[in-house]
């Protein structure tokens, strides 16, 4: 909502990098830890990035790569069987997705699965698809493999990685692995990249934010 | 400038002190000094003895011991009252300086030392307590002061403490400063200034006040049925009750006083002067806590919030003589053992609602939800408290800063330009409307989404010829606080005022007919049925997870409703965040901390209230938002909730209780991507025309800018890039947006048509005509009874709206 939109603020700490807006859905079965994954992304960035948002079901988010600042816009779904049928609501006009399944328990890598073929087959067709084996701390109880999930991202040209929402791990590598292979030409926005770059030429203060990317 | 940490104790955060009597009366600063040998005794006096003088005696009771060496004071006891406990504070004389030694505040002597500590207690666990018969010593008894021991000090003479208070409450004039440490508040106050220059300036104004000659009875009283009141009374009351708050132009003065010193005092019993005292629900109080107090000195014991306990500290402050308010503020003045005038809360700080409140839809939002929070705490929170002072500086700074006054300056503009007779944007309006009204009435005609589509292309195209208007170009120019997407909600909002209202209630009533043609409403409100049953777990939501109570849900209907009667798309999903963010607090209140709602849990707990809901209401809204809404306003979390609302409807209408979830996807699916092709298609429409708009403010900002050539460069870079992706935009979206285009020129020309042949001097007339056409199809059609009501209520709104 406009009304609340702090977007304008936060990026416009940025001086003169192009802003991308994307859209980013999440799928998965339920119970993969797909908003636990969104929110330990979320909540170990910068907060002057981060939008106040009414829940965890959408969140908004911002990384700096080199000259650019990609702002995620994240929907996460309801991954019950019984609400399967609304997703294509959901990722109409994403521009990246996060699959995410949990390793030890192999029927959720198998809806990922049929997740993917979905996307491929009816989301935007540039979409950015990445595949999330989640729960990783808990390997000890690792019932899909490394391997099989590997060979099946490369199969499909997936990006893929092992993820713990609990431990952070791979999840900052997540979200910027997705973010550099997002088109960078597309900008979501390119009237607000503009404008805000306008407010910040005269702020010029605003370049010691920059800093702030350098540990991702 | 002394600074002092009040008393904290678990409920009574007050200390009062009298400060000094009127003239003629000696101040305290010379009481204690004429009194020194009786708390400062020389001699045989060392600290054991002063111990067992003290014990037994009220809590604050004190004596300063010497040093036996050099007959300098050195220890400060005081009694910690109860049992025989008595601490020792040890005194540092540094030069001419005096001071405790846990304290940095320093003194000149000692007498001022022990007066600070009766007035604020600082390091101290409560004030310094001084007999109240010293008040009662004039110039003629001074020397009676220098005979006193320390025992008379610690012990008052039953006789004397009588003949004090019957001699000293009614007529003495006398001066208190209170302080509070309320909700853990740091109060800040200056001693000194009440020294340097007196209180005959309070006094004055005092009398200026009506309440000023009233017995104090009389007010305590009244204060007693107002605290009696307090425990549920009428909280919906509110919006009246600011209404009747018009405050004197003598409570101005005083109250502005008092603003000056406390930061917040939403929940003090404000006994209105010149209200009679019965009336209790026209306190704007919004809190049901009780209000804390005490007494000179000591430390009343915890009162609840019941009127029983409040009689009782009301009549344990009339023992110790010293009429105590009730109220916490942070400093307040008493006056005769009567509290001034006290400040009005609802009035000042937070503005009289309708007026402040009005220009920020959200804070009235806000107020209720207040309501609710005060209901079940009866100890106000500091944090709740920040909360609101927060909401009042903002609500403040909101009408101070312009930001009303530039929302207002458009909408006005918009409205003017609308009704400039022979201006192409008023003829734009004229046409839209009529057309709009004409259409859409017929069954067989059009179905509702391609209607409502047309509406919005329509809408689109308002907006190009508004911001055709260099004069609205330059006011937008002048807006700078606000970023581009709230920019752009405001032309919205403006044009949703002098174009979608007229037509709203026609647009539900399409969409109504067009639902119940194609059996939305009836699958709708069937699967209800079966479903309605379902508690948020049955409906897939994790085990845990909280629904919203009845008082919630009570809540989230008025709010339905209030979405309903906004006509603007904007407005409706602005409300709709509100209900979703109570979902949301629902869910979590009864969750372990940490515990994380995702849209695992939210779509059912959504799905869970609407099953309680007027689902087929909330399908007319959401159908109209999502056609509506522009298309730039469907990112973002309200895009992202409005979606959830459409797909948890969609979930109730299409669901099969016997069939597979996959079966019902393919019709869900079918309708879905009709749905994202229009809207995508709109959408880039849409941004397209943003990027002209941009480039023409762009064009303004570079005149402003020239002054800095390397701002120029960029700026000539910057531009370069936007016409980059404005070409490139177009080349993505011209295969697809070319029908929709062809759509929108035969709208607009249709529109034109239409409104050149109307009669310019009739065209308010017509536009009213149209209105009521309107209202009679909806009449013919079913189910649409409840838009009359909706219409005129949206007139009312309407103020409140923008």
């Amino acid at each position: 909502m406009s009304s609340r939109g702090s977007g304008g603020r936060s990026n416009g700490t940025l001086p003169q990098t192009k802003i991308c807006q994307f859209k980013l859905v999440l799928l998965g079965d339920m119970a993969v830890g797909k908003s636990s994954l969104v929110l330990r992304f979320v909540k170990g960035q910068f907060d002057e990035f981060q939008e106040t948002t009414i829940g965890a079901a959408f969140l908004a988010q911002s990384v700096c790569l080199d000259d650019t600042t990609v702002k995620f816009e994240i929907w996460d779904t309801a991954g019950q069987e019984r609400y399967h049928s609304l997703a294509p609501m959901y990722y109409r006009g994403a521009q990246a997705a996060i699959v995410v399944f949990d390793i030890t328990k192999p029927d959720t890598f198998e809806r990922a699965k049929a997740w993917v073929k979905e996307l491929q087959r009816q989301a935007s067709p540039n979409i950015v698809i990445a595949l999330a084996g989640n729960k990783a701390d808990l390997s000890e109880r690792r019932l899909v493999e490394y391997e099989e999930a590997q060979t099946y991202a490369e199969d499909t040209g997936l990006l893929f990685m092992e993820t713990s929402a609990k431990t952070a791990m791979n999840v900052n590598e997540l979200f910027l692995a997705i973010a550099k292979k997002m088109p960078k030409t597309d900008t979501q926005n390119p009237t607000h990249a503009a404008r805000h770059r306008g407010v910040n030429l005269q702020d010029p203060d605003a370049h010691s934010s920059r800093a702030c990317c350098g540990g991702n | 400038m002394f600074e002092s940490r009040p008393v904290h104790s678990a409920v009574n955060g007050t200390t009062a002190i009298p400060w000094r009597s009127s003239r003629r009366r000696l101040t305290l600063l010379e009481q204690l000094r004429g009194s020194q040998e009786a708390w400062c005794p020389a001699g045989p006096w060392d600290r054991e003895g002063a111990h067992a003088a003290i014990c037994g005696t009220p809590a604050g009771s004190f004596l300063v011991v010497r040093d036996s060496a050099t007959s300098l004071p050195n220890v400060l006891c005081v009694s910690a009252g109860g049992g025989n406990e008595t601490v020792d504070y040890n005194i540092k004389s540094t030069g001419t300086v005096f001071q405790l030694s846990e304290s940095r505040l320093s003194f000149s002597d000692v007498t001022q030392l022990v007066l600070f500590y009766s007035l604020t207690r600082d390091v101290l666990a409560v004030c310094l307590y001084i007999p109240h018969w010293i008040y009662s010593v004039t110039e003629q008894t001074r020397d009676r002061l220098r005979q006193l021991e320390p025992n008379t000090w610690l012990c008052t003479p039953p006789d004397q403490q009588t003949d004090d208070m019957t001699q000293r409450e009614p007529s003495n004039v006398m001066c208190s400063i209170q302080l509070t440490s309320t909700n853990g508040a740091l109060c800040i106050i200056n001693p000194l200034y009440l020294r340097e220059h007196g209180d005959e300036w309070l006094t004055h104004r005092a009398t200026a006040a009506p309440c000023a000659t009233q017995p104090s009875a009389y007010r305590r009283e009244r204060r007693l049925s107002t605290t009696r009141a307090w425990a549920g009374a009428g909280l919906q009351n509110k919006r009246a009750l600011s209404m009747d708050q018009e405050p004197s132009a003598a409570d101005l003065g005083t109250s502005g006083l008092i603003r000056a010193f406390s930061a917040d005092s939403p929940h003090g019993p404000t006994s209105t002067p010149e209200a009679p005292a019965g009336v209790v629900l026209r306190r704007p109080s919004r809190d049901c806590s009780p209000p804390h107090r005490a007494s000179s000195g000591s430390l009343t014991p915890s009162t609840p919030s019941t009127p029983g306990s409040s009689n009782r500290a009301s009549l344990e402050l009339t023992q110790h003589g010293s009429p105590v308010p009730q109220s916490p503020h942070r400093v307040s003045w008493i006056e005769d053992g009567v509290w001034l005038p006290p400040p009005r809360p609802s009035s000042l700080l937070h503005p009289p609602s309708l007026e402040l409140d009005s220009l920020s839809i959200s804070s009235i939002e806000e107020e209720q939800e207040y309501h609710v929070c005060s209901s079940t705490s009866l100890y106000p929170s500091a944090h709740r408290l920040a909360d609101k002072v927060i909401h009042r500086l903002s609500a403040v700074g909101q009408a101070l800063g312009g930001l009303v006054s530039q929302k207002k300056r458009l909408t006005n503009r918009v409205n003017e330009l609308s009704e400039r007779k022979g201006a192409a944007f008023a003829e734009a309006v004229k046409g839209f409307v009529e057309m709009t009204l004409k259409k859409g009435g017929d069954p067989g005609e059009v179905t509702g989404s391609e209607y409502l589509q047309e509406v919005r292309s329509s809408l689109s195209s308002l907006r190009e010829t508004l911001l055709d208007y260099p004069e609205i170009q330059a006011l937008l120019d002048s807006i700078t606080d606000f970023n581009d997407s709230e920019i752009d909600s405001l032309v919205e909002l403006s044009l949703h005022k002098v174009a979608l209202k007229p037509v709203s209630a026609h647009l539900y009533c399409c969409i109504n007919v067009a639902r119940t043609n194609d059996g939305s409403f009836e699958r709708l409100q069937s699967n209800l049925h079966v479903l309605e049953k379902n508690g948020a777990e049955e409906l897939g939501g994790s085990s845990g997870v909280g629904v919203p109570d009845s008082v919630t849900l009570e809540r989230i209907q008025q709010r339905w409703t209030s979405m309903h009667e906004a006509y603007s798309p904007n407005k409706k999903v602005h409300i709709l965040l509100k209900v979703c963010k109570s979902i949301y607090h629902s869910m979590s209140a009864n969750a372990s901390s940490g515990k994380v709602f995702g849209a695992d849990d939210f779509l059912p707990c959504l799905t869970w209230v609407l099953l309680r809901s007027d689902v087929v209401t909330l399908h007319v809204d959401t159908d109209y938002m999502m056609e509506l809404l522009d298309p730039t306003q469907l990112q973002g979390e309200g895009g992202y909730y409005l979606t959830t609302l459409y797909a948890s409807l969609y979930y109730i209408s299409s669901f099969q209780p016997r069939l597979a979830a996959r079966q019902l996807s393919v019709e869900a699916q079918n309708s879905l991507n009709q749905w994202h092709r229009r809207r995508t298609l709109h959408c880039n429409q849409s941004r397209r025309s943003e990027n002209r708009r941009t480039i023409r403010r762009q064009t303004c900002r570079d005149k402003r800018e020239q002054n800095s050539e390397k701002r120029k460069e960029e700026e000539s870079e910057r531009e370069g890039d936007s016409v980059n992706n404005e070409s490139q935009q177009q080349t993505e979206s011209t295969a697809e947006a070319l029908q929709p285009l062809q759509e929108e020129t035969s709208g607009e020309r249709g529109a034109q048509d239409a409104s050149q042949d109307a009669s310019q001097d009739a065209s308010q007339d017509a536009s009213q005509d149209a209105s009521q056409d309107a209202s009679q199809v909806c009449t013919a059609a079913s189910d649409c009874h409840q838009e009359d009501t909706t219409r005129s209520k949206q007139e009312g709104e309407d103020h409140t709206v923008l």
